[in-house]
């Protein structure tokens, strides 16, 4: 029987990583009912901003802003400029779209940093307490308080401002809010900054902890989207504990002889389930 | 949430299919015979896995313009039906022909597996489930890798790598082109012959609306796992048809990201029309090797090919099929409205 | 006044090409050396590298292009220059199989140089079979590029690589280095296949050795550490690309295990970024392999290298093991073809006269390199290692010979050839 303390500790800090991406996916599709498969590559313009402007010599502090900034305006641009334009499409077409625009930021980041061995540290990366026999440095703390508090703040945010009860107002019905005189552009502008936002942490995070990739990090949104699916797109604690969930499986299957190679089909395992498990009964499309 | 997938579906043109087969026929005609001699050995190599793509994209279109169901997986299955052909042929040292029909067959089956919850679910939840499954057909296939000629049930050699044999009278390029081709067509022909028949029917129905369907007596659930039995076969065709060109396959290449590239290039292909996934089937093959024949980094051919599908995702919503039959139509009444002003 | 000021510009601009070409004292030597352009008929050589992808792996096509150029500078092949084709496969077997037709069969390459690819020698095993096509690779990695008649790199793969950079700590710590472990991605034909090497000599000194191949799309590096502790090892040879590697060491580095166990890698690691992207932490920590003598080693060969790089290279290309290989590659090739009858260069007297080179020296190999008429190439089996050091990786003067029991058919062709005694 092997030790599963330490795995447990080095899944929770992924797992809140997965948690901040699914949060901000969550979000966006409740206020704009769109699926963001670019919140990866979103996250990974965010890292690569923060790491040149610390290879420049700038201060960290302003890095991470810089590039979280970086993260905000982009995906406030696509929400802005590109996504009204697909607002009367099927649902699917506004996913494949955010997945083109994925492409786009992949290719770019490809063209500019390229792929290279980097990693972007964080001053909290030094720091480092121990905790059940396992070393956890700062930012995996961090990086799991982060994920913990950011949903929170959403959750409040939602639910108290007036910008919150008109999102879940054009979650109920973009048409009716329309017509009450809630303005949709506004509200879905800052829905794409929160999720924006939300991709921009969780990629510095990611970059950090894992590595600097533009290629890794854009398609570490599978993951969050599979907490996204456990939270049924809606709900904000269902997301919590599925990217929980799949952080920490991932990472205790690690030692287990013979299932090791393939732990990394938790998420997909993990969405396939829920989705079985809500649409247990026979439903018909009535149209 | 609302699903419109079948908004704009045009009523099923059935009584204008044997046009469409004609014109089917001879553009086959012309690329069997023209094209291979035509064709530097870069292209050749090019539109031997556009070809295998059309067909993958083809199975993506019966799922979406018939049935109206989404599925992301169909590339992790064209990887299923790529292993299998690999594993068969190696193994067993039979024909291509018989590697062929058994990658279908086994694809079909994982196909039926993946279809299962499209029997409790449509939309954007079936997309995302189906995504999901080629999420875990990748893991399984990078986990395992593709066989090489080795023994055992992996394949996996130890010594010198071998190739795929290819059919005995297809063994060159241009041959094994042509091949692909006539398997291209035969493809059509299969489903042309569901869409014509009762499946063909059944399917429409269930599109429209799944109560009527019910109503109307027809089997949902068979009708439904049928179909996406039928893709199955196709994508593992296809599949099959990749490994004989390149001779072996590599884990990587089978990505979920692919199934989402395969499914957005149908739509932008064009789903409605027959030659949709022609398109589709170029786009994803031929355009890249244009871009890289020209030298353009393959980081910008990224972005170029992120900026052209979200333009045609935004501007063309029946593809550009659709536009060209539209083009076609305009031609046609300005050519008919001249008729009609002469004498 | 006019005439004046004119012979005046003259005398001035012949001192300054004067003192140019005083400045380029260590100008670079290609072929012939002539220093006269080549003008004739251009004979075709490709390259087959991976620039898209997970990772920019060109830098030996990159440094076989310069050498072709200052080759045409100086006299090409007999007055003959050589059209050098670098081709990108984007690590999918798929494009390689296209681009391997475009060069062999569209373009008529003679040879190939410079290779360097994960995909390209599984992918196109067929063809250059087929076309009997030589390939002379800068690098191989996959098994397959060590497993063919007609593919011989100048490199000596990530198994030879790992089993040496193993075999060196073993040596620096006698006794004590009992437990291996070998991290490797589970990309077929590399993973397992590069770490069994080091497992196998590990067991015949009466020790014990674990693999631990992992999926490169899952990221969590401090898993795989942690299971590599699991295995209580003494040295661990993180067999990775150098992107990969960066996050299992900073992985390490947060569980502060470099004071535990002893690090190691392959020739994959050796890149003047790598100590750099790691950290201060590692300083003097890990061990890495090198298939070739230092790029600071400052021999003849060494200096030439540099040198073409600097004058027909980009500022942008590597100066990494990779790109010593890719150099070596069209070194050798285009030394045999100034052998050749110029008129008579065609693909079957060219692979001919390949497969007879049995010997090929180079300050930056251990030992004479060659290609041979053998079923399997992988002549480059022997070579120094490097340490991590202020931000540098430091070369130790010496040069290992890898003991892995795969490379004995390898040792019996060379008794053949008269390499080995």
């Amino acid at each position: 029987m092997p030790d599963f303390t330490p795995f447990l500790v080095a899944g929770l800090a992924t797992a809140a990583t997965y948690v901040l991406s699914g949060v901000g996916i969550v979000v966006l599709y409740r206020a704009s009912g769109v699926v963001n498969f670019a919140q990866g590559a979103v996250g990974a313009l965010a890292a690569f901003i923060s790491w040149s402007i610390v290879e420049r010599g700038g201060p960290a502090e302003w890095s991470w802003i810089g590039g979280i900034a970086a993260a905000v305006a982009v995906s406030f641009l696509y929400g802005r400029v590109i996504a009204p334009r697909l607002a009367y499409s099927d649902p699917i077409m506004r996913a494949v779209a955010t997945l083109s625009f994925a492409l786009i930021l992949l290719g770019f980041m490809g063209y500019v940093w390229g792929e290279a061995p980097r990693r972007l540290r964080l001053p909290t990366d030094t720091m480092s307490f121990d905790l059940m026999g396992v070393r956890v440095t700062m930012t995996r703390a961090v990086a799991f308080a982060l994920g913990l508090l950011v949903t929170c703040a959403v959750m409040a945010f939602l639910s108290y401002s007036r910008v919150g009860l008109q999102m879940r107002a054009l979650a109920s019905s973009r048409e009716l809010s329309a017509m009450l005189g809630v303005r949709v552009f506004r509200v879905d502008g800052w829905a794409w900054v929160i999720s924006g936002a939300l991709a921009g942490v969780s990629g510095v995070l990611l970059a950090d902890l894992q590595r600097l990739s533009g290629q890794a990090l854009t398609f570490a949104v599978i993951p969050a989207i599979a907490a996204a699916v456990v939270g049924r797109f809606a709900s904000l604690p269902a997301t919590v504990a599925g990217g929980l969930a799949i952080g920490v499986c991932e990472a205790l299957l690690t030692p287990v002889p013979i299932v090791g190679p393939f732990r990394t089909a938790v998420p997909f395992l993990f969405a396939v389930g829920a989705l079985l498990w809500m649409q247990r009964k026979v439903v018909f499309v009535y149209r | 949430m609302t699903d419109q997938s079948l908004e704009g579906v045009p009523p099923i043109r059935a009584a204008r299919l044997p046009l469409r087969g004609i014109a089917l026929g001879v553009a086959a005609l012309i690329a069997l015979y023209v094209l291979p001699d035509a064709l530097s050995n870069y292209w050749l190599r090019t539109f031997i896995s556009a070809a295998a793509l059309t067909i993958a994209s083809l199975s993506v279109s019966v799922l979406f313009a018939q049935v109206g169901m989404v599925s992301l997986a169909q590339f992790g299955l064209l990887g299923v039906g790529g292993w299998f052909a690999l594993r068969i042929s190696h193994g067993l040292g039979v024909p291509f022909e018989i590697a062929l029909l058994s990658a279908g067959v086994s694809a079909a089956l994982v196909g039926l597996i993946v279809g299962l919850p499209a029997l409790r679910m449509r939309g954007l939840y079936l997309a995302i489930i189906t995504l999901m499954m080629a999420g875990a057909i990748q893991v399984l296939i990078s986990a395992f890798g593709f066989p090489d000629g080795g023994p055992g049930i992996l394949g996996k050699s130890t010594g010198a790598r071998l190739m795929m044999a290819r059919p005995l009278i297809a063994q060159g390029d241009g041959a094994y082109l042509r091949y692909a081709i006539v398997v291209t067509v035969l493809c059509y022909l299969l489903v042309l012959a569901h869409v014509r028949g009762r499946p063909g029917r059944a399917w429409a129905m269930i599109r429209r609306s799944e109560v009527c369907a019910l109503a109307g007596g027809v089997d949902i659930v068979a009708y439904k796992v049928w179909a996406f039995a039928l893709a199955g076969f196709l994508a593992g065709v296809a599949g099959a048809v990749l490994a004989g060109g390149v001779g072996q396959l590599d884990g990587s290449a089978f990505p979920a990201s692919q199934s989402i590239m395969l499914f957005a290039l149908t739509i932008v292909g064009g789903a409605y029309s027959w030659f949709g996934p022609i398109i589709a089937g170029l786009m994803l093959r031929a355009f890249p090797a244009l871009l890289n024949d020209f030298r353009v980094d393959g980081n910008i051919a990224t972005m170029v090919f992120g900026i052209g599908l979200l333009h045609a995702l935004i501007t063309a919503p029946h593809g550009i099929a659709g536009q060209l039959s539209d083009l076609a139509g305009r031609l046609r009444r300005a050519v008919g409205g001249e008729r009609k002003a002469g004498p | 006044m006019i005439s004046r000021q004119t012979i005046l510009a003259a005398v001035i601009a012949m001192l300054a090409v004067c003192i140019g070409s005083a400045a380029y004292a260590a100008d670079p030597k290609c072929g012939a050396n002539t220093g006269k352009a080549a003008t004739g008929e251009p004979i075709v050589v490709g390259g087959i590298v991976s620039i898209t992808g997970p990772d920019n792996f060109s830098s030996s096509g990159l440094a076989a292009a310069a050498y072709f150029k200052c080759l045409n500078a100086n006299g090409g092949v007999n007055g003959r220059p050589v059209k050098y084709l670098l081709e990108d496969d984007a690590w999918n077997p798929e494009q390689s199989s296209q681009v391997a037709a475009k060069l062999i069969r569209d373009q008529k390459a003679v040879a190939l140089v410079g290779n360097m690819s994960f995909v390209d020698c599984g992918a196109n095993q067929g063809i250059y079979e087929k076309e009997d096509i030589m390939v002379i690779a800068g690098v191989g990695v996959p098994r397959d590029c060590f497993f063919q008649k007609n593919y011989a790199p100048t490199n000596a793969g990530p198994r030879v690589s790992n089993t040496k950079a193993v075999m060196d700590v073993a040596r620096t710590y006698p006794g004590k280095i009992k437990r291996v472990v070998c991290i490797a991605p589970n990309i077929p034909n590399v993973g397992e296949w590069s770490c069994t090497g080091a497992v196998a000599w590990i067991r015949k000194q009466g020790g014990d050795g674990k693999i631990i191949a992992f999926d490169p799309g899952s990221l969590d590096a401090t898993s795989i550490v942690l299971e590599a502790m699991a295995f209580r090892p003494d040295v661990i040879s993180v067999g990775t690309p150098k992107g990969l590697a960066v996050p299992i060491f900073a992985a390490a580095e947060e569980q502060g295990l470099a004071d535990k166990v002893h690090f190691a890698g392959p020739a994959s690691l050796y890149n003047p970024d790598f100590p750099h992207a790691i950290g201060k932490y590692w300083d003097g920590k890990v061990t890495v392999d090198m298939e070739l003598n230092a790029a600071t080693a400052g021999t003849p060969d060494t200096q030439n290298w540099l040198a073409v790089l600097d004058k027909y290279g980009q500022a942008s290309d590597p100066r990494d093991t990779f790109s010593q290989a890719g150099y070596l590659a069209a070194r050798v090739t285009a030394e045999t073809l100034l052998k050749m009858d110029p008129a008579k260069i065609d693909r079957a007297s060219v692979t001919a006269a390949l497969r007879n080179v049995n010997r090929f020296e180079s300050d930056m190999f251990c030992s004479p390199w060659y290609i041979g008429s053998g079923p399997r190439h992988n002549a480059n089996h022997a070579g120094p290692v490097s340490q991590v050091k202020d931000g540098k990786l430091v070369p130790k003067p010496v040069c290992i010979e890898s003991e892995d029991p795969e490379l004995d058919d390898v040792h019996a062709f060379e008794k053949t050839i008269g390499i080995a005694k």
